[in-house]
Formats: C-alpha cells, structure tokens, sequence
C-alpha cells in the first residue's frame, strides 16, 4: 500500500467513524445526530398537502431531535413573506417554492443547489433516488437553469373533475374528450335550473394568470411568449384559446371572475357545477363526504385535448435550502426536505391527502381504486408544458399584468384582441427593462 | 429664569420623548419612503439599486392606471362620504332630542360597533353576506339573485355600503359632541323665535358642527385614501379592478410586483394630495363659520 493510498484508506475510516455512515449504512437518526436540537424555519400553505407533512412530522421530529417551526400562511401571502424575510436576512431556512418563483429566487441566489447536500455522504440519503421524480416536475420546480436547487413537494396537475351522476343525467356516459366538445356539446346539456356545466377559476390573482388565462391558450397552441420572448398573445392561436374563454363563460357561473379555488371547489362540491378543472390537490376535499354532497360522483379524468394537445396546468411547489441559513440549519433543513420528498414516505404522504412527485409512488396500481385521480395525473405529467407559466424572475410583474387585463377581457371591458395587445406591450416593456433583449439575461424561461 | 417661567431644558426633556417617539415611528419611514423612490428599487432585483431622480415620479404622474386608481378612490369619496354625513347628522339629531334616555344610551353605545370591527373582518363578512347563493343580503332581497361580488358596478356599491355602515357612527358622534356643544339657552331661545327647524340648524346649530365636520373631512378623506383592509378581504381589489382604490394599487406594486421605488413614489403623491386636500377643507369650512 502507497503513502496515497494509505491517506485515502485513512480518511475513508475516519469519515465512517464519525458519520452518518458509522456501521456502513446510512440512517437519517444518524445523519441528524450532530443537529440535534436545531430548530429550521419553512413556510408552508393552508392546504391539504401541507396538512398531510405537518401530520407526519413528529415521526421526523423524534428521530432526528430537529424541530421544524411551522409558518402558516394563504398562498397569496407567501412570496411576498419569503422575499422580505430573504432580504432581511431572516430566519427562513427553507425556501417554498413555486413553480413560477424558482427563477427569481435562484437568480438572487437565495437558495443553494442539492449538489452541495447531495456530495456530502453524511447528509444524503443513499435512496434518495433523484431519478424517481418524475423528469417534468423535478425540472419545472425545482430546476433553473439546468441546476436542481429544490425536491418537489406539494405538486398538482390539472385535472377535469367531474360530476358522473349529472353527466349521465344528461346522456353522457364519459367525460369531453376535448375543450370544443365540453363547449359545443356538454355545455348546453348541463347548463340551466341554477346549475352550469363548467366553472373556470378566474379571480384577479395568480388564478386568473394560472388556472385562466394559461389554461386555454396553451391547448390552442398559444404560449405568452415566442422564441424571441416578445408578445405572442395576438398569434392566431392564442387569440383563439382566449376567445374560447369567452364563448365558454356561458356556460359559467354569473361572476366566475370573483371565483377563486375555494368558490369553485365549492360550486362543484355543492353539486351546482358539472366540471371543473383544478388542480390534483383539491382532490380529498371533493371526495370527502364531510365537504362535499356529490362525493360518490366525483371521477378524474385529464383535462381536455385542444387543438394543440392536452395541455393541462402545471403548477407546485419545491423545498430548497435557503442560503441564509448557518451551516447546521442547512444541514438540518436538507434533512428534513430530503425526508419529506422521500420514497419511503411517498405512499404515506398520498394516504394523507398529498401529491408525491414520485414515479414509484403510483407503481402500485390499486392504489388507482383509492385516489382516481392517479392515472390522469401521471398522464398530464407526461404531457405538461414545463414553461405553463414562465419562470423567470419577472413573472412576479408580469402575473399582475396578466391578471388586469385578463380579468377585463373576460369582462367585456376591452375584446380579446385590445387586451392582449395592451398586455404584450406591457409585459415586453418588462422584459426589456430586465435586458433579455439586449442580452444582457439569457432567453430562459 | 423668570418665576413661573419653566426653563427650555425641562421643555425638551418633555416633549423630546413623544418627538423622538414621532420621529421614529413617522418621520424616518417617511424620509426613507423619500429616498426609495428616488431610486431604482426593487426587493427582488437589489443587486441593480440605483439613483433615477424624479424618474418614478414621472412614470407615475404619466401612468393612467393611477389616475384610474385615483379618480375611482375620489368616486368612493364623493359617494361615501355625502351619505355618511346626510345620515349621520340626522342621527346625531335625533339623539339631540330631549327625553328617552336609556334607549339614547343604548343607542350611542351601539353606533361604537361598527367602528370597533377590524376592517378586515368586515370585509370577510361582506364575502359571506353578499354571497350570490347564500349570502343573507339576497335571501333578505326575498331571494334575489344579484351577483354581488363578480360585478363590478354591484361590487362597487357594496363597497360603499360597508364604508357607510363602518363609518356613518362616527359621524354621527361627532356631530353629537358638536350639538352638545350648543348653548342650552341660545338653542331654546332660537326655537321660540321660530318652529323652522332648518334655520334653527343652519344660523344656531351649524356653526358649532363646523369644527367636528372639518375634522371629519379630514379623516374620512384620510381613510378614504388609504382603504386597504376591507377591500382587500372583499374584492382584493376586483373584479377586474373595478374597486382597485389606490392603496391596494399601492400594495400591488410594492409588495406584489415588489417594486418599491414606484410605490413610494406613489405613496408620496397620495401623502401630497391628501395634505392639499386637509389644507383646502380648513381654509374654506373655517372661513365659512
């Protein structure tokens, strides 16, 4: 043995002595050992996913001896907390991220890449198994840039919810196969006596730019934006999409555009809407018999195919490190994150009223009897457009935009062609003050 | 130091603590409101701060979706305010009446609640109230089936209800404590001379009101132009922006679109204009009494 090898030999047995890797395999017990008693900082949403960690917690909370300090907050007020609270220097170790915040926050380099965890043998899992996430979603939330800085957490598709029972009322024996057919055919089937065939979350915030305005110009082959990042909302096919909104509102409830989630959960619930079309974590609250009076009806299907494809809404979230953080709340805060997104709890995390972005977690296909809306949402995770909402660090602005003139488009204040107009020449006005026309920042979004 | 004069150390040790209090609270965000909107400043792009002059200024005296913001805000105003004053100067009346006393006390005890509700409250009361299915306002319309809250003229005039039904106490005790105020004698004097109520109210009454109603200009214009809370709990600011008042168009772009060097730019002009506007009410209501 050579003086080299011997130094390796030698640090390879004082790694396993001290480490996590002591008797050779790798336990998060022992991982956490030297951060016991760390207390790490996350925001987290009231929503069902949330719910379904927080639940899980003092298993992890035992056996590592970290505390992880909860702050609740609506999803409407948590970018604006973690960007002050990143600004300020606070006390936020962990960053939750949606999808669209993931350019702006790895930009300002307030989190740290995985690499710098998954390098370090005391810290990662040996069965963290990056490869199981599904591609699509590991990369839309948690990558930027070809780096993976967050582990999908709370994850959704958008699927079709709908009511079996009214649609078989009214002669259908399925779902639309498409948005034209849901229109033209289903639309004047379901629609009268208070009840609607459709309602469309369209509410002036991140639902109007989200779950609206994003949801019909895809299928329709629309995008925000072409290649060149300038204005593609006045191209044939976005205008399209957008007029379809509108022809379709007929079959909405009166002011769809003060709908939120909850109002449309809760119309479809009520068993006042035939369909609707949200996203997979809504999924415990209509099949719940205590929050809804249709829960033997509801069936999940993927959203419907436009002239583009089935282009369904993506949106979730990931957990990164915030770079913030001291050395053992890091090391703590990519315990827990590695943890909560692991295989091993994936199953435990569905059974509780969460989305696993794991593949293996829906291997296990009677579990497709349990929560129907496994098969369409490993489809539209297939299918799904990782750019749905642009990611950059300027969607913050342009969301708002988004949200002002989509909601007077559907309004009637200005036609579909004005708004748009006057939206791409706002957002373009944004781009161009960022430098991505002068190439100054890259064309990535 | 001459006797019973009080030296000018005793006088600083005194009120230093509420300037410095007042400074502080005040005075510095003020200042620091001045600086960032000379600046490029932004909360996500800080690498980037830079000094831009009057420039934010400019784009938001050039912006019509402020003036938009502005003008709908003074809309509210005009249409809040008048009505709040009407009804409450005929409460304030009314409980000027002689006699009745418990059902007075009550009375005046009751007009409290309104104003002691969190706006926020109240506008998370309107969503249940004004709902289009459930809400108890349709239900009492005998089961109307007006949309509220996703029209955006209906959403307005609900948001002028609730300023009214918040703020028309206030009033009311304001011009109370003014009525109060009104020598006993002259009061009766003037309604033996004449069983004219109106003159009684506008040559002996109104004049002792005026000082309470400038106040009231005053502050009802203030909070006018900062209602934020229970507009944001309501319509957050919609639908489309049909009640997007200025300070929630405030709120978006510093803490939304996190640009907080045109926010402030914009909150300083809303400081601006509301000193302009407290200065003309004291002028022409005090040169009127």
């Amino acid at each position: 043995m050579n003086l080299k090898s011997l130094l390796i030999a030698l640090a390879l047995a004082s790694t396993l002595a001290t480490g996590a890797l002591a008797d050779g395999h790798w336990s998060l017990k022992k991982a956490a050992e030297p951060y016991a008693g760390t207390t790490i900082d996350v925001v987290f949403l009231l929503r069902p996913g949330y719910e379904a960690i927080e639940a899980m917690l003092p298993a992890f909370e035992a056996e590592t001896g970290i505390t992880v300090n909860i702050i609740k907050h609506p999803y409407e007020n948590a970018l604006g907390e973690q960007v002050r609270d990143f600004v300020a220097g606070g006390d936020l170790d962990i960053a939750l991220i949606d999808l669209v915040w993931i350019g702006n926050f790895a930009e300002n380099e307030w989190i740290l890449p995985i690499d710098e965890f998954t390098s370090n043998p005391d810290l990662a899992d040996p069965d963290l198994d990056i490869d199981d996430f599904f591609p699509l979603v590991l990369n839309a939330f948690g990558g930027w840039n070809d780096v993976i800085y967050g582990l999908p957490f709370d994850n959704y598709s958008g699927l079709l919810f709908y009511n079996r029972c009214m649609l078989e009322e009214a002669g259908f024996d399925g779902p639309p196969e498409t948005w034209e057919e849901l229109k033209d055919v289903y639309g004047p089937a379901l629609t009268g006596d208070g009840k609607y065939a459709f309602a469309l979350q369209s509410k002036r915030n991140e639902t109007q730019s989200a779950d609206s305005f994003a949801r019909v110009i895809w299928p329709f082959g629309g995008s925000f934006l072409d290649e060149n990042f300038r204005s593609n909302l006045l191209s044939a096919e976005s205008q399209a999409g957008l007029k379809f909104r509108q022809d379709l509102m007929q079959y909405m409830p009166d002011g769809i555009v003060a709908y939120d989630h909850a109002e449309v959960v809760n119309a479809f619930a009520q068993g006042d809407v035939a369909m609707i079309t949200e996203w997979s974590a809504f999924y415990s609250t209509v099949v719940s018999p205590e929050t809804s009076k249709v829960a033997d009806c509801v069936e999940i299907a993927p959203e419907p195919k436009g002239p583009a494809g089935r282009k369904p809404a993506l949106g979730g979230f990931s957990l990164a490190v915030a770079a913030q953080a001291d050395d053992d709340e890091r090391a703590a805060a990519w315990l827990f994150i590695q943890w909560a997104t692991s295989k091993a709890n994936a199953v435990e995390y569905l059974e509780r009223g969460g989305v696993p972005a794991r593949k293996s977690a829906y291997a296990d296909m009677s579990l497709a009897e349990t929560y129907k809306f496994i098969p369409a949402l490993v489809e539209s995770w297939q299918d799904g457009v990782p750019e749905f909402r642009p990611r950059f660090a300027e969607w913050p602005v342009l969301t708002e935009i988004v949200q002002e003139w989509g909601s007077k488009m559907m309004l009637g204040e200005v036609s579909t062609e004005e708004g748009a107009r006057i939206l791409g020449e706002q957002m373009e006005a944004v781009l161009e003050e960022a430098g991505y026309y002068n190439g100054e920042k890259p064309l990535v979004q | 130091m001459a006797h019973g004069k009080v030296s000018r150390r005793t006088l600083f040790a005194f009120l230093s603590p509420a300037v410095l209090g007042l400074a502080l609270v005040g005075i510095v965000p003020l200042l620091y409101a001045l600086w960032t909107s000379l600046h490029f400043f932004n909360l996500t792009k800080l690498r980037k701060v830079k000094f831009i002059g009057l420039e934010n200024y400019g784009s938001v005296l050039t912006d019509p979706v402020f003036w938009e913001a502005m003008g709908r805000t003074f809309f509210l105003l005009g249409t809040a305010l008048p009505i709040q004053i009407a009804l409450g100067l005929v409460i304030a009346l009314v409980l000027h009446q002689p006699g009745l006393s418990l059902l007075k006390t009550l009375t005046r005890l009751s007009l409290v609640l309104p104003m002691a509700t969190t706006y926020a409250v109240v506008g998370l009361l309107g969503q249940v109230m004004f709902n289009q299915k459930f809400g108890v306002v349709n239900q009492l319309l005998g089961g109307a089936d007006i949309n509220w809250i996703g029209d955006p003229t209906n959403a307005f005039i609900m948001i002028i209800f609730w300023d009214v039904w918040q703020w028309t106490p206030f009033v009311a005790l304001v011009m109370l404590a003014g009525l109060a105020m009104v020598p006993g004698e002259i009061e009766e004097a003037a309604q033996l001379e004449t069983k004219n109520w109106w003159t009684v109210l506008r040559y002996v009454q109104l004049p002792f009101l005026v000082p309470g109603l400038v106040a009231v200009l005053i502050l009802r214009t203030a909070d006018t132009l900062k209602l934020f809370d229970m507009v944001f709990t309501l319509t957050r600011g919609g639908p489309g922006a049909s009640t997007e008042f200025i300070s929630l168009m405030i709120q978006r772009v510093g803490f939304r679109g996190f640009d907080q060097g045109l926010a402030s730019a914009q909150a300083i002009i809303l400081l601006i204009i509301t000193i302009i506007l407290a200065q003309i009410y004291i002028r022409v209501f005090y040169k009127e009494v």
